[in-house]
């Protein structure tokens, strides 16, 4: 009796903590869609004018089109780097390789506050102005680590005795990578580039020191709340929403290579 | 003999051409990635180094002439000081309410559900990932003074006037501080609760134990590597934090960060800035060590 007492008490708290860890953020989707300017109960009713609000605004409209650009660089730049590095550290054993992998996963132990501050006193002193550029520089430290995690991860239950044995049918490297290598990883390494769309999509803490003139949506949600509230925020936080959850496509497979 | 050498002889070339080949593939593979990480990490830190030991002359201007001075001031500073107890203390009251508020979930979550386990994870998850800015959007208008909490009370006629101390305090820093770290917590508590084999809690009720000390004496010290982590993990990201602070802390919780940035971006005073930015750093690595080796040394 007390044991199932305690047991649907368990259930309820755990309830309860996802209701906590939800509600907020349903209540943004909701409050977004929502006829008035109002952000409490009672719900007025449904209509899209936020969103148009948000497609109407030139800056909403070139803040996310700056996100995307950032994120759609840094993920080009991680995979095609990462992936090289992570096939260097699997498939050699030489020496310094555990160094080099340390020295790859490092950057994700630091606050994103020091990287962020490094980057700018930086850029000031070597005089590179500010702009999308620096804030891509940011982002691919910041992602860099956790791809190359999900890229050994899978490299290291790779078995290069099929490299090898499409290097002694003749086919040079490059076909090898492109014909064996490549198509048997090829599902990890899109899982990994969705984690880093994601996380450069959502990025502050870096892109607040490394940012120029034209802001990120993450940044143009910031400097709008601490001004105003305006209600178009919702449906412009409701998209940087939708994009920082692209990564649920790939759980999965996350899931399946993290775990080896 | 002669066959040995022979043999040797015409091997080593080819030897030599493959470890050079390796060498050149290794380097070809590795190399973009060190670049990265080398020039947009490690020269600008290095350089950060070396501001914190210059002087500052002015708005934006520093002097070649090394000193300890900005490390003395930072130090020595009351204010600075102040504001620093006041971030580690927010920061490691949000890293406790964050690990003891996700033990029983995780408990739960490991113990007590088998096919649901794996969607509750998700869950957590997705609940991580989903924009850290948004959530702290969610609370400032669930906080405020139009808020739903606050037009709640109004119109159940508990308070007369919106509660002001909802937003712009530190308690509504620290609820959104937990908010966002909570599932971390989780996450961390479950992956050391697997280890925990289940019979191991049957076997401590079967002697007797209650449901209590099974907790105290079974569960806690076995996932004791997961509390650590999430709590020094919780620890050093809130405690870094400055965009929630500027957000929801209103004027009463300045934050360490956001001393770092105005010394940077208001001040001027890069060498000042970035002598707060190490010592914040070395603080941070302290308590890190510090709670891996007390856990070592309890020998759990």
């Amino acid at each position: 009796m007390a044991r199932r007492l305690r047991a649907s008490a368990l259930l309820v708290y755990t309830i309860l903590v996802f209701v906590f860890l939800f509600a907020p953020i349903a209540l943004v989707v909701l409050f977004s869609f929502n006829k008035t300017a109002s952000l409490t109960f009672p719900f007025h009713g449904f209509s899209l004018r936020w969103y148009r609000a948000v497609l109407e605004s030139p800056s909403y409209r070139d803040a996310i089109f700056a996100s995307l650009r950032v994120a759609v660089i840094s993920v080009v730049v991680v995979v095609v780097v990462g992936t090289a590095a992570g096939i260097g550290v699997t498939r050699y054993a030489f020496r310094g390789s555990r160094i080099v992998r340390v020295f790859l996963f490092f950057p994700a132990a630091l606050p994103g506050l020091f990287v962020g501050i490094a980057l700018l006193s930086f850029f000031v002193q070597t005089q590179v102005s500010l702009s999308l550029w620096t804030v891509t520089a940011g982002h691919l430290i910041y992602v860099l680590p956790y791809f190359f995690l999900v890229v050994t991860s899978r490299l290291q239950r790779f078995d290069y005795m099929l490299e090898e044995a499409a290097r002694d049918l003749g086919a040079g490297p490059w076909a090898t990578f492109r014909r064996v290598t490549l198509p048997l990883i090829a599902p990890s390494l899109i899982a990994g580039a969705l984690v880093v769309f994601s996380l450069s999509w959502d990025e502050v803490f870096i892109t607040f020191f490394t940012i120029g003139a034209q802001n990120t949506l993450p940044l143009v949600i910031y400097s709008t709340v601490k001004q105003s509230v305006d209600p178009s925020v919702n449906a412009i936080s409701t998209l940087l929403l939708a994009g920082s959850l692209v990564f649920v496509f790939s759980v999965r497979r996350l899931a399946a290579d993290l775990q080896q | 003999m002669t066959t040995t050498a022979a043999a040797t002889g015409r091997l080593q070339p080819f030897n030599v051409g493959v470890a050079r080949r390796r060498r050149i593939a290794i380097a070809l593979l590795v190399g973009p990635a060190l670049l990265v990480v080398g020039g947009a990490l490690v020269v600008p830190a290095a350089n950060l180094l070396v501001q914190s030991f210059i002087e500052s002359s002015g708005y934006g201007q520093v002097t070649y002439h090394f000193t300890f001075s900005n490390y003395t001031d930072v130090l020595q500073d009351p204010t600075y000081r102040r504001i620093a107890w006041h971030s580690f203390g927010l920061g490691a009251l949000a890293a406790l309410i964050c690990v003891v508020a996700g033990y029983p979930a995780a408990y739960f979550i490991t113990f007590r559900l088998r096919r649901a386990r794996n969607i509750a994870l998700f869950l957590v998850v997705v609940s991580l990932f989903t924009s850290y800015l948004v959530r702290l959007y969610a609370w400032y208008t669930i906080l405020g003074t139009q808020g739903i909490i606050n037009t709640g009370l109004v119109r159940l006629g508990v308070v007369e006037h919106p509660l002001l101390f909802l937003i712009f305090s530190r308690t509504a820093v620290v609820i959104a501080f937990v908010n966002v770290f909570l599932p971390y917590s989780i996450l961390m508590l479950t992956s050391s609760m697997q280890n925990i084999r289940a019979d191991l809690l049957e076997n401590a009720r079967d002697l007797g134990a209650g449901p209590v000390r099974t907790f105290s004496r079974v569960v806690l010290p076995l996932s004791m590597t997961g509390a650590i982590g999430a709590f020094a993990y919780t620890f050093i990201l809130t405690s870094g934090d400055y965009i929630t602070p500027s957000l929801l802390g209103g004027t009463s919780s300045t934050s360490l960060a956001s001393i770092v940035s105005d010394e940077f971006l208001a001040l001027g005073n890069r060498p000042s800035g970035a002598a707060i930015s190490f010592v914040m750093l070395t603080i941070f690595f302290a308590v890190y060590l510090g709670l891996t080796r007390l856990e070592r040394w309890k020998g759990i």
